[in-house]
């Protein structure tokens, strides 16, 4: 522990002793359990309470007094459970007979306080964190707290009964006896992803806990035995909880342990199955899978196991059954018996509805069938029963073919046919069900699953042939007069997915081509900003999925039947939302990028657009749009250079002028942008010159390309810590005044400029890429290593505005006004500091600007000690336990002040 | 019995992040989806899987409903429709529609500012989130499904922020989201139908606290800024990028026209131009007065606000400016801060509450040497000022709208336990009502007593006042007869004739039988007639007859008697009856059970 936070501990514990209050901030207890449990896993030794006599003192005032505000109390419970963690820790709270009342619901209870969920919950974490010794153990066995803890598994508090069960589930897998297999691993991934999860690397049970872990899961086995059959048939909830239980337990269970609470729970759980709860269906299918996986994992399944999964494919009611069946394909078929079954429970109400087939010819085997009808004609089943349904195609389409009903081109014509009903077109599906068209027809909901199905599917094995059908719905669907945005976004998506796997144009007709055209047309000007957007993002990304396929250059111009999506974009930069400017920007850079990558001459339209960007960074009002126009300079210019593998001196003079001459002025323009990302955009720009200029320069190493690894146009920059490197430096002149004009030409183009700028930015992120790029720029120009640099480039000067950025870099560069005055009379004088003309010209003309060498700035900014400061961030006043603490002693001086006026209260309201 | 459940997962008794499921008539809401700034890690989001149990919010939840744009009721909305993945409607009214995403953006700016921060949500998925949303306008109806409808009021508090009522069949609940009661300079007050919910969700931030009136806090702002610009010093007011902001902005600039004070005043980082842009948008959710001078006079326009540059910060001279962040944690607002606050002359005033570890809470709990970065130190000596300018219901306003509204019962959230606790009892006291406070996580359960709408056929009706029934009075309502059929998804109440010729079915007669033994030595006729008697006697002004066939009559009862084959003193007597007269049936098995008296004849 840092020896500040050693003084204020004390402190910060009588401030929490006396405050009849919570503090002012909800947070604060949680953070300082936080740090405190942070100190006892580094605390091999657990002497903590002996270093600390102040935090055992602590717990045992709030313990015996129990007069704290109950937030106080939970934290307290809290950390006596992190303190006696350890054995010694365990063994001083013993001694101070602190254990006994923190952890006595009854003491609680007589304080009026179990009533407080809080207190409950801490309760329960507290005893969580103790429970990782034998010691800690037998103390819950001997106070009989496992009753009680099965008592709040039906909490009124939710999180109260979630923390018990997990707390149950901790004690029975941490403490579990070892056996010499190996411990089951089978459907562990899929429980990983549970919110908390119980280590299942325990001291197994050894001498001094076999007995203590008996007798918990004795009083747990009884438990599950007679809880898991709900009582009345109204109420599940004990059931549930109890489900969730034994889920928790089978995933992790070794052999003994899951053997026996296989044993303990397959009469229950038979009932529960035969019972049909719907409420239970999906815990039960967890409980049931959880204990067929692991059976299987020793090789042959326990038949009773498997029965139990048959039945769950069986039940009667056909919302259950589609649930259970979703529910085994989404934790990976156990077999393939199974799965099949599951398929066909899955692909019934498709093929009902739509007439399809899917099943074959020998539908008597569904049983489901007709119950399955029955639901599908009540609106709310229906459209919840096919979502899900829906929802599981495009895995099914992906199985083995064996365990398949029938091709996956069935499945996407039912899905098709499915949308034309919804869309209110039941000509594709004479044999449907009509009766359960009604029920689908216009349903938000349905159409959105159907399409997302529809987009998944595009992958399957076989269906690449049914490009033309399947466009044919969507082009259908964009051009309705009743589709919502979202149901016209997700068409664009399904079709970019489609032709991205399917890009043979051959598959299309002229026909389809001219829909697609008039259609994006319409749906460019459409009212909706939403829809506006999510064209022009369809036009980008279809360049994309083009360019990236490696088609023909024009493929997209052809798909789109030479409607020209560049001049839609173009038109869609002057669109009033500008959501839709910065989709513009971005489609267009993605539309542009296949010209760039050719090297060809901008044509007159692209020397219009860049104009127009130019214009829209300078007075457009909101980020987005300016954040799209730098990416759009960015993609041009790493497009250009990664195009053509062109040696670093010649690449400037191959590159567009009018990309060079745009570039200076996104650079000027970008770096006094209001925003921080157009800021650190802007910044990534000069990267590349950087990069350019430098590459294959010693010691200059490139940064990494996060800008085009980025997803979109406007995602958050990673903030990556540049490489230094230090230098072995074998000089000739020839590189030395290569490297003079290359960092002059850098000068020129306001490269420097902006990173200066951007270093003394308010904003963090800005001023981290900043210092970052000027360190790679002084090791490689100038580094620290080498005593002086060569004359030709430390001659080399630059200017520094007499105002905002350059005033503050005039400051931390420690000069005065005097200073630059003195500078200025050198350079007046013709003495050595400065050699270029027009810097010297600015001085005389300028009166404030100063001119500065490079090399000098470089290494007089203490650019290291700053890199260090941003690293840290703010996070170092905001996170530090330091912070913590005195925020928590002055929140408790502010409380105890005899000044403070009720009308002075800080109020915790809205933010 | 229906009923209607209320879980939060956030707001249960604190102000952290808003985010309340309602269960109401099989359709589960989601109203609000905030986030808490004073946290780094998953626990600034509420967390939804204690809520479904595959994961999949899209197939739990039926709609989410956000009340207004500040973050902790809307900052986790792109986490659950984009991270977690829920895909289901979202409702906020047009200009939170609006506002949000700028909102969202300035906390996305501070979060990655942070270090190590991960698994935030970027600016295209606040997009994506915001092109779902589904625009509400006031007092509109609009159907989220076939059952499920909501319809939004007006909420004071800010721009764009509403009340909403949500109903399904015949049950109601209202969640108020945060609300004002009492107009201020540049929004009305709440207003709601008199609706009469099951439940009506509030609010309670200010449920005790005694507030000086607005006014009052307005002149002291004032004064403060105008003692400080005299004395030469600089002001700084922190603030979030839209909302209070912008009414501070509207008082200095008309106090700054009164006074002719020439100081200037800067507003940074452009967003004057944004607010301005979205308060003439959505000039009718300002208040009144607003929109009464907006012809004239845009009160948005400001003639002494100028843009600031951040070189301004050193220029000599008084100075108020108002910029982001509002906790003092970062950026530009933190900038100034640190240039200013060696000077005692200099003062700043945080307009609303900061969480633990900012600037902002640093120095309001009396924090003068802070520690930078780098191990710097700052000494804090200008003035610093605390004034709450957000707008909420006091205990008073609360009152005022459950009056307005007439719940059935009240669910207080948003607010702090012990303050609750107090609201809790003056309401149960004064409107009679069970008011209930859940913690979070807690569901609070109230049972409702739905009114299913029946039709009654005119035939029945007409039957009714042949037998001389009163005229049918909607005022007052009265018990009818009839036999209850489901049709076509409609009840109706019908004679029992019309409901056998409507549903096409047969009349069948249902009998009870029943079997009593009695001792009794005599002949199985003399029996009969010594229950006949015994009957008549007890059983005055029912019709009861002896038949030649053996049996004995008691309005539609039969009974007839035999002995038993082993003793004949032992008489089995066979009771049977219709079930009109099931009743009288029960009664007659009874008496006999009983056996006859011994002076029967």
């Amino acid at each position: 522990m840092d020896a500040d936070c050693v003084l204020l501990l004390p402190g910060v514990c009588q401030v929490l002793l006396d405050s009849g209050r919570s503090l002012p901030d909800d947070t604060t207890l949680e953070k300082l359990l936080d740090w405190l449990t942070g100190i006892t896993e580094a605390d091999k030794e657990g002497s903590l309470l002996e270093v600390h006599p102040c935090l055992l003192e602590f717990i045992s005032f709030v313990v015996c007094k129990t007069s704290s505000d109950p937030s106080v109390i939970s934290f307290t419970l809290k950390l006596c459970g992190l303190m006696g963690a350890t054995e010694d820790g365990f063994k001083r709270l013993q001694e101070s007979s602190v254990l006994d009342l923190a952890f006595s619901r009854q003491h609680w209870h007589e304080a009026g306080l179990w009533e407080d969920p809080c207190i409950r919950i801490g309760w329960i974490q507290g005893l969580r964190s103790m429970l990782l010794h034998s010691k800690a153990l037998s103390f819950f066995v001997q106070a009989d707290l496992t009753a009680q803890l099965l008592q709040l598994q039906t909490d009124t508090s939710l999180f109260v009964a979630s923390a018990a069960n997990q707390m149950l589930a901790h004690i029975l897998l941490f403490f579990q006896p070892v056996m010499s297999a190996g411990c089951n691993t089978i459907g562990k991934k899929h429980w990983e992803d549970k919110r908390t999860q119980a280590s299942i690397i325990g001291p197994g049970v050894t001498m001094d806990t076999s007995e203590d872990y008996d007798a918990v899961l004795a009083v747990t086995s009884k438990y599950l035995q007679e809880s898991l059959v709900p009582k009345e048939n109204t109420q599940f909830h004990q059931s549930l909880q109890t489900l969730k239980l034994l889920g928790l337990l089978l995933a992790q269970a070794r052999p003994p342990l899951r053997d026996q609470l296989l044993q303990t729970a397959a009469d229950p759980l038979e009932e529960v199955v035969t019972a049909g709860c719907s409420q239970l269906t999906l815990p039960l299918m967890d409980v049931v899978l959880a204990a067929y996986s692991s059976s299987t994992g020793e090789g042959v399944p326990d038949q009773h196991v498997a029965r139990l999964l048959s039945s769950m494919l069986t039940m009667s009611k056909p919302a259950d059954l589609i649930q259970a069946a979703a529910a085994l394909l989404s934790r990976g078929h156990p077999d393939s018996v199974h799965a099949a079954q599951a398929v066909r429970i899955l692909l019934l109400p498709l093929d009902l509805i739509t007439g399809q087939a899917l099943l074959g010819t020998n539908t008597a085997a569904d049983k489901h069938r007709f119950s399955m009808v029955d639901q599908l004609k009540s609106k709310t089943s229906c459209i919840s029963m096919i979502c899900v349904c829906l929802t599981n195609t495009p895995q099914i389409s992906l199985m083995p073919a064996d365990l398949l009903p029938c091709p996956s081109a069935s499945i996407v014509t039912a899905v098709l046919s499915l949308l034309r009903i919804c869309s209110g077109d039941s000509s594709s599906s004479p044999a449907g069900c009509p009766e359960v068209f009604r029920n689908v027809i216009s349903s938000g909901k349905v159409q959105k699953s159907a399409l997302e199905a529809l987009t998944g599917l595009s992958s399957s094995p076989g269906v690449k042939g049914m490009l033309i059908e399947v466009l044919a719905v969507l082009i259908e669907y964009l051009n309705h007069p009743d589709s919502d945005p979202i149901v016209l976004h997700k068409s664009y998506q399904a079709v970019v997915q489609w032709l991205s796997v399917c890009v043979d144009l051959s598959f299309t007709t002229d026909k389809l081509q001219q829909d697609l055209v008039e259609v994006v047309k319409k749906r460019v000007c459409d009212m909706r900003w939403e829809v506006r957007d999510s064209t022009v993002e369809f036009l980008g990304k279809l360049a994309g999925v083009l360019v990236s396929a490696k088609v023909a250059p024009d493929t997209s111009e052809v798909l789109l039947g030479g409607c020209c999506s560049a001049s839609l974009l173009r038109e869609a930069l002057q669109d009033p939302e500008s959501y839709v400017r910065a989709s513009a920007i971005s489609a267009l850079a993605q539309t542009l990028a296949h010209s760039w990558q050719q090297g060809a001459a901008p044509t007159q339209q692209q020397t219009d657009i860049v104009s127009r960007l130019l214009e829209i960074l300078s007075q457009d009002t909101e980020g987005f749009a300016r954040r799209a126009v730098v990416q759009y300079f960015i993609a041009w210019f790493s497009s250009r250079s990664s195009s053509t593998s062109r040696s670093p001196s010649t690449s400037t003079c191959s590159t567009s002028p009018l990309l060079m001459n745009s570039v200076s002025t996104v650079l000027s323009l970008g770096s006094a942008d209001l925003d921080w990302e157009v800021k650190v955009h802007t910044l990534e720009l000069a990267e590349l010159l950087l990069d350019e200029a430098f590459l294959g320069h010693r010691g200059y190493r490139k940064g990494s390309d996060t800008h085009l690894a980025l997803p979109h146009p406007y995602a958050v920059v990673s903030d990556q810590t540049c490489t230094l490197h230090t230098h072995n430096r074998k000089r000739t002149e020839g590189m030395d005044s290569d490297l003079a004009i290359r960092l002059k030409t850098l000068v020129e183009q306001g490269v420097f400029s902006v990173l200066l700028s951007g270093l003394v930015d308010c904003d963090r992120p800005v001023s981290l890429k900043a210092c970052q790029l000027l360190i790679k720029f002084r090791e490689t120009v100038c580094p620290v290593s080498i005593e002086a640099p060569e004359e030709t480039v430390a001659e080399v000067s630059c200017e520094l505005p007499g105002w905002g950025w350059g005033q503050d870099i005039s400051k931390t560069l420690g000069m005065t006004m005097s200073d630059q005055a003195k500078v200025a009379d050198i350079a007046a004088n013709g003495a050595h500091v400065f050699d270029s003309e027009d810097c010297k010209e600015n001085v005389n003309k300028g009166g404030d600007s100063v001119c500065v060498r490079v090399c000098e700035v470089l290494r007089s900014l203490g650019l290291d000690a700053k890199l260090d400061i941003l690293i840290q961030s703010s996070d170092h006043v905001h996170n530090s336990p330091l912070s913590l603490l005195q925020d928590i002693l002055t929140a408790g001086a502010a409380h105890s002040h005899p000044d403070t006026q009720p009308g002075q209260e800080v109020i915790v309201d809205c933010y | 019995m229906p009923e209607i459940k209320v879980t939060p997962l956030g707001a249960g008794q604190d102000v952290g992040r808003s985010c309340i499921l309602v269960s109401i008539g099989g359709k589960n809401i989601m109203l609000d989806c905030g986030m808490h700034m004073g946290y780094n890690d998953d626990r600034r989001f509420p967390d939804f899987s204690y809520i479904t149990q595959n994961g999949r919010l899209t197939d739990f939840l039926d709609c989410l409903i956000i009340s207004h744009f500040h973050l902790d009721h809307c900052g986790a909305l792109p986490y659950m429709s984009e991270m977690v993945g829920y895909d289901g409607p979202i409702y906020m009214t047009h200009p939170t529609k609006a506002i949000c995403p700028i909102l969202l953006e300035d906390f996305r700016k501070i979060t990655v500012d942070k270090k190590g921060e991960t698994n935030f949500f970027t600016s295209q998925m606040i997009k994506d989130c915001m092109k779902k949303v589904i625009p509400l306008n006031l007092h509109q109806t609009v159907q989220v499904d076939d059952e499920l409808e909501i319809k939004a009021y007006y909420a004071g508090h800010v721009l764009g922020a509403a009340m909403v009522h949500i109903k399904v069949g015949s049950e109601s609940v209202v969640y108020t989201g945060d609300y004002n009661m009492t107009p201020d300079r540049h929004l009305g007050a709440a207003w709601i139908d008199k609706c009469r919910p099951d439940i009506l969700i509030s609010e309670s931030t200010y449920a005790t606290t005694i507030r000086d009136s607005k006014r009052c806090r307005e002149r002291d702002f004032l004064k403060k800024v105008h003692e400080s610009i005299e004395r030469g010093g600089k002001v700084l007011i922190p603030v979030f990028a839209l909302g209070r902001a912008q009414e501070l902005c509207i008082l200095l600039e008309t106090f700054w026209e009164r006074m002719n004070l020439k100081a200037p005043i800067y507003f940074s980082t452009g967003l004057t131009e944004k607010a301005n842009h979205y308060y003439k948008l959505f000039i009718t959710w300002t208040n009144q007065k607003i929109r009464k001078t907006f012809v004239q006079r845009n009160m948005f326009e400001f003639k002494h606000i100028k843009a600031f540059d951040r070189s301004y910060a050193d220029n000599p001279g008084p100075m108020v400016v108002f910029a982001t962040p509002g906790m003092l944690h970062a950026g530009q607002s933190l900038q100034i801060f640190k240039k200013w606050a060696g000077n005692e002359k200099n003062m700043v005033i945080m307009p609303g509450y900061c969480v633990q570890g900012t600037i902002g809470h640093k120095i309001l709990n009396g924090q003068r040497k802070l520690e930078m970065e780098g191990r710097a130190t700052l000494d804090v000596k200008l003035q610093v000022e605390y004034m709450s300018f957000s707008a909420h219901a006091d205990a008073k306003g609360i009152m005022q709208l459950i009056r307005m509204a007439e719940p059935r019962n009240m669910v207080l959230v948003h607010g702090e336990a012990v303050k609750m606790e107090f609201l809790k009892g003056k309401i149960e006291q004064e409107f009679s009502i069970d008011c209930y406070m859940p913690a979070n996580g807690e569901t609070v359960t109230v049972t409702t007593n739905p009114s299913v709408p029946v039709d009654i056929s005119l035939n029945l009706l007409k039957r009714e006042m042949a037998l001389g029934g009163p005229l049918p009075d909607p005022k007052k309502p009265r018990t009818m007869h009839g036999t209850l059929i489901m049709k076509e998804n409609s009840l109706k109440l019908v004679s029992s004739e019309q409901a056998l010729k409507e549903l096409g079915l047969n009349e069948h007669q249902l009998r009870f039988t029943c079997r009593v033994q009695l001792q009794d030595p005599h002949s199985d006729p003399d029996t009969l007639h010594r229950i006949y008697t015994h009957l008549k006697s007890v059983l005055k002004g029912y019709t009861i007859q002896h038949l030649p066939d053996g049996t004995v009559m008691v309005e539609s009862i039969v009974i007839k008697v035999s002995s038993s084959a082993e003793d004949p003193n032992t008489k089995v007597l066979l009771l049977s009856w219709s079930y009109q007269d099931e009743d009288l049936g029960s009664f007659l098995s009874t008496l006999l059970k009983k056996g006859l008296p011994s002076g029967l004849c």
